[in-house]
């Protein structure tokens, strides 16, 4: 029996600086491993530690930096430029639409929401009896989710972690008898600071930095930050490493190139990078799916204000679910309110008095976020080689999608008013509210869907998945049922690329449950894909 | 702290608009065909303000893009007699200069010609006769209106200057304690860390 010892605080992390200083590494290395897994987020921090604890040695390259805890300093701008990806302007072709996402060790948990939802049974009842993904049934995955609900302290909030903000969604809905309930976090003993975009510094979130990262290295797992996969390394149809460069976080500048050579590849740098990885890689792509197949999950906010001060800001960031419309619409509403700042970039303003009323009424605000399915028609794709190209990613409404945002926009806006508000500020690039629900229906039809609907609705992605999706059939899907890449034996996936098909919910629980299960799939097939 | 971030989002917009190298004819036509006709006539029109220097130690404003900020400023945040910070205790053209140093150079390049634009365009839209920094703050403050209801390119123009003034202002934490925003507090209300969460009892195991 191995001795495990794990740190209390923090993780072991290789950063640049430690490769700097290392004579024996230089400009050029290369490391041998059993398995080098791309990214540290919700999918690979799990694999991690599965394998790691399986006995296999495990390497995990970062892009990001590593941000202990302690260094986070609550200030949600500051946030956004040091941990989240291209300092939060990842953004789709015409620029209205961002996708955040987290460019740090642990990736996108360490910043999250900290909303833990599980699909309903149909979503996977579809995977394993349509699509024929026969392992991802609900009852087949039913332990595995369980197991992540006992480890991150995953429960329903409690009275003290729904704040008023929630408590105002809660009001309007009792009013206009629609169903809501608390949502489910994985949070230990919050200690109810509303800073969850902004990381966790007493590290109560439970994010891969202080749950599966830790628990990896406890069972010797490396993890590098500052180290960007460039592209994956085959023979023969057969992965065996990747290539990957070190840079100085600060400037930008290569420390190092370094090469691993490894007997299994597993991708889990998120639905974005994952399939822009294979794309670099010119992985075999039969049916031309790498990278399409995108899921958005389209978020907009409607503020509202009220005649009372609130404080909506305060306590748990999300408080409620308003699960009413899941299944005849395909969208949830969150209570939550964004900092000052934020508020920036989610609506218009107003100007001048109307601007400094507006943010003098910030204490009398409350927020409702719509997260509403869409039909995956989102595509990312690399341009040029795989050193100097660039990243394109293509999603703008469909029309339908411009329907169910105006519907959730007008629903989110009657909660608000049935419970009070004096006026409802709409998530359009338009500047526009309503001071009454008679008022709200002639403004939304003002809203046009205009070219492709660009600039109409202000919308973000946090949540985007599925672009390299599972599927049985090669022409159809880019990894098959056990996550391996159609045609390329010992590659990986395990991240929210590999979704089949787009869900409603947030996707961080099934994400860490699917990348459980592909862990499973590979440690099954251990004999074929290791020496030892 | 000014960030690349908020210089990034803030002329996301005008990004978009370039790439789709709409941006040089698409903005002209946007003002109107007055200005086509008189177009060359509309930029000369000359302000008082062009003889005012602008402050030693901007980096990347050019005189004439500080003086179109400091307007901007005035009209957006009217601060005095509020109970908001005064705009004038918070560095907000200092931080707009630092933003402007963080835009994509090819971007930079457009926004000085969409900046340039925003001001003359006034002379001809709602028919002012004047540039946007010899507005009144009634009829400055309508501009903004005016064009935060126009079609694309107006609401983007409108949307860009708005956001730099709105973000190098808020982003300042000496501007929330008037609005009652607590900002960090973690440290102040004395919260110890958890550290790392314990190695799962495995006991139970799970299989496939
Ligand atoms: C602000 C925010 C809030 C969210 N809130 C919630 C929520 O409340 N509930 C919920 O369920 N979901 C939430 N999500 C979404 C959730 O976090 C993601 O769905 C989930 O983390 C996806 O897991 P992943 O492993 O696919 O990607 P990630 O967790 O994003 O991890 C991918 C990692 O790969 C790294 N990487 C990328 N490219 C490379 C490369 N070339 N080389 C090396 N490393 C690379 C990235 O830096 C990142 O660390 C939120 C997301 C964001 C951005």
């Amino acid at each position: 029996m191995r001795p495990i010892n794990m740190r209390r605080e923090g993780v072991n992390v290789t950063q640049a600086k430690d490769v700097a200083r290392d004579p024996s590494l230089g400009r050029q290395f290369s490391i041998q491993t059993d398995v080098v897994i791309v990214g540290s987020g919700a999918g690979g921090a799990v694999m991690a530690y599965e394998l790691a604890k399986a006995g296999r040695k495990v390497l995990v390259l970062e892009s990001g930096r590593y941000w202990p805890s302690a260094e986070f300093t609550e200030n949600l701008g500051d946030t956004l430029t040091k941990v989240y990806r291209d300092q939060a302007a990842q953004a789709n072709t015409t620029t209205d639409v961002l996708f955040l996402e987290g460019n740090c060790v642990g990736g996108s948990t360490v910043i999250g929401a900290c909303v833990m939802q599980r699909p309903g049974d149909e979503v996977f009842q579809k995977w394993s009896d349509e699509l024929g993904l026969k392992g991802l049934g609900p009852r087949e995955l039913d332990k595995y989710f369980e197991q992540v609900e006992g480890w991150l302290h995953v429960h329903t909030n409690e009275a003290h972690e729904v704040n008023t903000t929630a408590h105002k969604v809660i009001q309007g809905c009792e009013r206009m008898g629609f169903s809501w309930r608390p949502v489910q976090r994985n949070v230990k003993n919050c200690a109810l600071t509303g800073h969850c975009l902004a990381g966790c510094p007493s590290d109560r979130k439970m994010s891969a930095l202080v749950t599966h990262l830790p628990w990896a290295a406890a069972y010797g797992a490396r993890i590098f930050s500052d180290t960007e996969v460039s592209r994956v390394l085959m023979r023969g149809g057969r992965a065996t490493g990747v290539e990957a460069v070190i840079r100085d976080p600060d400037t930008g500048t290569v420390v190092s190139n370094v090469r691993v050579d490894a007997q299994v590849v597993v991708l889990a740098a998120g639905a974005i990078h994952t399939p822009l990885i294979l794309q670099r890689s010119q992985a075999p792509d039969r049916g031309g799916n790498i990278g399409r197949n995108m899921a958005v999950q389209p978020f907009t906010q409607v503020l509202a204000t009220f005649k009372e001060d609130l404080y909506g800001f305060q306590g748990a960031l999300v408080g409620v679910e308003v699960d009413e419309f899941l299944k005849s619409d395909g969208f949830t509403f969150y209570s939550a309110l964004a900092e000052p700042e934020q508020l920036m970039a989610t609506g218009e303003q107003e100007a001048g008095d109307e601007h400094i009323n507006f943010m003098k009424s910030f204490k009398r605000m409350a927020g409702l976020n719509a997260f509403a399915i869409d039909k995956g028609e989102g595509q990312v794709i690399w341009e040029g080689d795989h050193l100097n190209g660039r990243k394109v990613i293509k999603w703008s409404p469909s029309r339908e999608d411009f329907e169910r945002i105006t519907r959730a926009t007008s629903i989110a806006a009657r909660i608000f008013f049935s419970a009070g508000a004096e006026r409802v500020w709409l998530p359009t690039f338009q500047k526009m509210h309503a001071d009454s629900v008679f008022d709200l229906d002639e403004k939304l039809a003002r809203v046009d869907y205009g070219i492709n609907g660009i600039y109409s609705y202000r919308m973000n992605s946090f949540t985007p998945h599925g672009t390299c999706r599972m599927g049985l059939d090669p022409y159809e899907s880019v990894v098959s049922a056990d996550g391996e890449v159609h045609g390329v034996s010992g590659l990986y996936v395990a991240d929210a690329s590999i979704f089949p098909t787009p869900v409603s919910s947030t996707p961080q629980w099934t994400v860490q449950v699917l990348s459980r299960y592909v862990a499973d799939r590979i440690l099954a097939r251990a004999p074929s894909h290791f020496l030892s | 702290m000014t960030t690349k971030q908020q210089a990034d989002a803030a002329v996301a917009p005008l990004a978009s608009l370039s790439r789709r190298k709409l941006l040089k004819t698409a903005l002209w036509a946007s003002a109107g065909t007055a200005l086509v006709v008189a177009g060359g006539f509309a930029w000369l029109r000359r302000s008082p303000v062009d003889e005012l220097p602008a402050p030693d130690g901007l980096k990347q404003l050019s005189a004439s893009e500080y003086h179109l900020f400091r307007r901007a400023i005035e009209v957006l945040l009217p601060t005095d007699g509020t109970l908001l910070t005064p705009v004038a205790q918070i560095p907000v053209i200092a931080n707009i200069d630092h933003l402007m140093g963080l835009v994509e150079p090819a971007i930079r390049e457009e926004l000085g010609i969409a900046l340039g634009l925003f001001d003359n365009a006034a002379v001809f839209s709602g028919l002012h006769g004047k540039r946007f920094v010899d507005l009144d703050d009634e009829a400055a403050l309508r501009y903004f209106d005016v064009w935060s209801a126009g079609n694309t390119l107006q609401r983007t123009l409108a949307t860009v200057v708005k956001k730099f003034v709105y973000v190098s202002y808020w982003r300042d934490p000496a501007t929330w304690p008037p609005i009652r925003f607590d900002g960090a507090v973690s440290d102040r209300w004395g919260i110890p860390s958890l550290g790392n969460s314990p190695l799962p009892d495995e006991s139970v195991e799970v299989t496939a």
